[in-house]
């Protein structure tokens, strides 16, 4: 076998970094369109009410009652403001801080939310909490493939390692009854399909993205199989598992707003908090977390050091499988209980999606993916109380946003340099 | 080494591939029964034969046909996406079939080119009536619709939860944006209205309006997690009273109405106060539509040599569309809100009252 991977362009030779232009513009356009649309051509005179506390709270806040147009016009104004700092700032030669670019995001959004939501009321926290909750598989997905493709190797299977892990969770904590057992056995699933993927990929040198796929098409046939065989015609004891209970966290369930959003939740979502703190510290702070880098960055170089290439990347997808697993069992019992066939709808590639996006970081995965989760879930809401929106742009805002996100915030997005190739000792 | 690696690698996947897209026919020795030797056979849409739901209850028509030894032997083949169409449809036509039932408008297209190219062969096609392109109806030879007004069952649920809603608010969402799915909307939605008008009442319809013909759709019928949020946002906006038209993605309505509590569901295709009894502390009532008997009676016809390609249209008239006892709501809804449902009945079927729906038949 020869050599096959080529060593990766030297990122330290580009020393000097020229701002662009790219994001004071983009900045511009969309607040432009925030002055114009939901500043200007707003409706005068409505108010948009959102309800910040739930009944359950222990301080009852008064919802806040908006006149919409001022205030969609102060806020696509600050937009309006940002974008022009943005410009001084590239005419200086000085890059355009994120925190910036995050700073219009969060106001762009505001008017858009307020525009939209004239002369109604919405519950801000529910808002946030749906948005969590079709983030939570995301997140786990984006996880368990940035720990594989930070070692080199792709994960195709995220969403086959998702359906493993809601099936097993489900049939186990049906039949011992226990939800505590349910989750182990998520993870042993994930972990399963992760060593399958592992064997072939890695030791057999089968194409990383051909047996990702196969390994989704034989998950989702094996439990349609057990589902329609054993599942569904005898739903009692097989596919009945109890859903997790939340749990409320004394103190920071009181923060008004985002308390009951994060800290009322089931331990799947503290476990998910965990996990991402924890990759983001150990893969950038650790030794471990080095050679992780080292094995996807350059394998020769970390062999040359006396890293196991092959070994390291086995454990990585072995650990990104039950990562995964785990989160598959948010479907089940995080969330609605039972098992049903292909209840993953195709939320793995969209985490794989979110992994990219967030440029192979765990915090910028989670942001992403939280991204995808609220945009889906605003436009769930936003449809229920009638915007002056078409249906059809509607559905089109998880994209809109994501392509304002790439274009204004991301930037340029390179993988780890070895991602996706093999590494045979030469 | 390697190639044989891979080999080995490719023929599993196309094993386990073959294994997860078609059921092989339980017994290719057919003829060994004894008795009426027909074969009814079934292709399934997306979301298989334990749907709860659609798929299911027109399986529950075959089966029931095999019951009553009008068919000896049942076959059927589940899609699990699009791509499963056309083969899965062609696998029943290698089959020596007596009628193959295709459940589903989305299989139309793999139904009529597999009726042109095979005369010979009989098929029913549930929920589907073929129209060109101007929107004139059409007709195949060896094809026989089975379709359901079934706006007209939902309309006296939406009436039933107008009803019953504490709110004056009911929500009501869909699976994809199927017409077999806006149907139920559409009737729901006309129910609601008929109710405000004949009661003075104002109760409002979330997530569907019948004019613009837009409203909360998951995209799918797979997203659980999807329609579960959809069910909790319209619960937050005060929805006490959901009708998830949505085949097995009801069931996160149910769990929804469950642990948000003082919410009530309203099934559609079968009464789920039978089919899905886990949630039936939740379940208002449900609207009928009788695939089963549909699929039975085309089935017997076909059996019997009298196979024609004349649409079946199930109506409140004909009992092939209707609406399930209350159950356990049986207490909460007043006998006159029965009488007014038992009377708007009346009127449908004799025309009286006029229920439409841009997707009725």
């Amino acid at each position: 076998m020869s050599q096959t991977v080529q060593a990766a362009p030297d990122e330290s030779r580009q020393t000097v970094v020229r701002p662009g232009w790219k994001t004071p513009i983009v900045l511009v356009v969309f607040a432009l369109v925030a002055f114009v649309f939901f500043g200007l051509l707003g409706d005068s005179g409505r108010t948009s009410t959102f309800r910040v506390s739930t009944s359950a709270d222990a301080w009852q806040i008064e919802p806040l009652a908006l006149s919409s147009r001022p205030v969609a016009l102060a806020l696509s104004a600050l937009c309006l403001a940002i974008a022009v700092y943005a410009i001084a700032l590239v005419r200086r030669g000085q890059q355009v801080p994120l925190s910036l670019t995050v700073m219009f995001g969060v106001a762009f959004v505001l008017a858009f939310l307020v525009w939209a939501v004239a002369g109604e009321q919405i519950s801000l926290t529910s808002l946030l909490q749906g948005a969590l909750a079709l983030s939570v598989p995301l997140v786990f997905g984006a996880m368990s493939g940035l720990l594989c493709e930070r070692s080199g190797v792709i994960n195709i299977a995220i969403e086959g390692q998702l359906l493993a892990g809601a099936f097993l969770s489900a049939v186990v904590a049906s039949l011992t009854g226990s939800v505590v057992a349910g989750l182990v056995a998520a993870v042993v699933a994930g972990l399963l399909v992760a060593f399958v993927l592992a064997t072939f990929a890695i030791k057999y040198i089968v194409n990383q993205i051909i047996v990702g796929v196969v390994l989704n098409v034989l998950v989702l046939g094996v439990t349609n199989f057990f589902y329609s065989q054993l599942l569904a015609p005898e739903s009692a004891t097989w596919n009945s598992p109890d859903t997790l209970s939340r749990v409320r966290i004394p103190l920071l369930s009181e923060i008004p707003v985002l308390g009951p959003v994060m800290f009322n939740q089931t331990v799947i979502v503290y476990i998910m908090y965990i996990t991402v703190i924890g990759i983001q510290v150990s893969l950038f702070r650790s030794r471990w977390g080095l050679r992780v880098r080292s094995v996807g960055e350059h394998p020769e170089a970390a062999d040359t050091l006396g890293i196991d290439v092959n070994r390291t990347r086995f454990r990585n997808v072995l650990l990104g499988g039950m990562v995964a697993g785990f989160g598959g069992a948010f479907f089940t019992l995080g969330n609605v209980g039972s098992f049903s066939q292909d209840m993953s709808a195709g939320q793995g590639f969209i985490a794989l999606a979110a992994m990219i996006f967030g440029r192979w970081n765990p915090i910028g995965a989670l942001g992403a993916a939280l991204l995808f989760g609220f945009a889906n879930n605003l436009q769930s809401v936003l449809g229920i109380i009638g915007t002056p929106i078409p249906g059809e742009f509607m559905l089109m805002l998880p994209y809109v946003l994501t392509i304002f996100a790439v274009a204004g915030l991301v930037g340029r997005v390179r993988a780890p340099a070895a991602d996706g190739r093999p590494y045979v000792k030469s | 080494m390697k190639t044989a690696a891979r080999s080995v690698a490719v023929a599993g996947a196309v094993a386990l591939f073959a294994a997860s897209c078609g059921e092989a026919p339980e017994d290719e020795g057919s003829d060994s029964a004894t008795g009426s030797a027909a074969t009814g056979c079934m292709v399934s849409d997306e979301g298989g034969i334990n749907d709860k739901s659609f798929n299911e209850t027109s399986y529950k028509g075959l089966q029931q046909a095999e019951e009553e030894g009008i068919i000896s032997e049942v076959s059927f083949a589940e899609s699990q996406s699009e791509a499963d169409y056309e083969p899965n449809v062609r696998e029943m036509v290698q089959q020596d079939c007596s009628i193959i039932v295709t459940v589903g408008f989305a299989l139309a297209a793999a139904t009529e080119q597999a009726a042109n190219a095979n005369p010979d062969e009989k098929f029913a096609i549930v929920d589907y009536q073929y129209k060109d392109a101007n929107s004139e109806v059409y007709e195949i030879d060896n094809v026989k619709p089975l379709v359901f007004n079934t706006h007209e069952a939902a309309f006296l649920a939406g009436y039933a939860a107008a009803a019953y809603t504490k709110t004056g608010k009911v929500g009501t969402w869909g699976g994809a944006k199927f017409p077999t799915v806006t149907i139920f909307m559409d009737g729901f939605y006309d129910g609601v209205q008929y109710h405000n008008q004949q009661k003075g009442t104002n109760v409002q319809v979330l997530g569907w309006d019948k004019e613009s013909q837009e409203g909360q759709f998951v995209g799918d019928f797979e997203n659980t997690g999807l329609a579960k949020q959809i069910s909790d946002n319209l619960i937050s906006q005060g929805a006490d009273v959901l009708h998830p038209v949505a085949g097995p993605l009801a069931a996160n309505a149910a769990t929804a109405a469950q642990q948000a509590g003082d919410v009530a569901v309203i099934w559609a295709d079968s009464d789920g106060f039978e089919s899905a009894p886990e949630f039936k502390d939740v379940i208002l009532t449900s609207v009928l539509k009788g695939m089963d008997n549909a699929v039975k009676a085309a089935v017997e016809e076909t059996v019997n040599g009298n196979f024609s390609n004349e649409p079946y249209v199930g109506t409140l008239e004909n009992g092939g569309v209707g609406l399930a006892p209350f159950h356990e709501f049986e207490d909460e809804i007043s006998q006159e809100t029965k009488d007014e449902i038992d009377q708007i009945r009346e009127q449908i079927i004799s025309g009286d009252l006029v229920v439409e729906s841009p997707a009725a038949f």
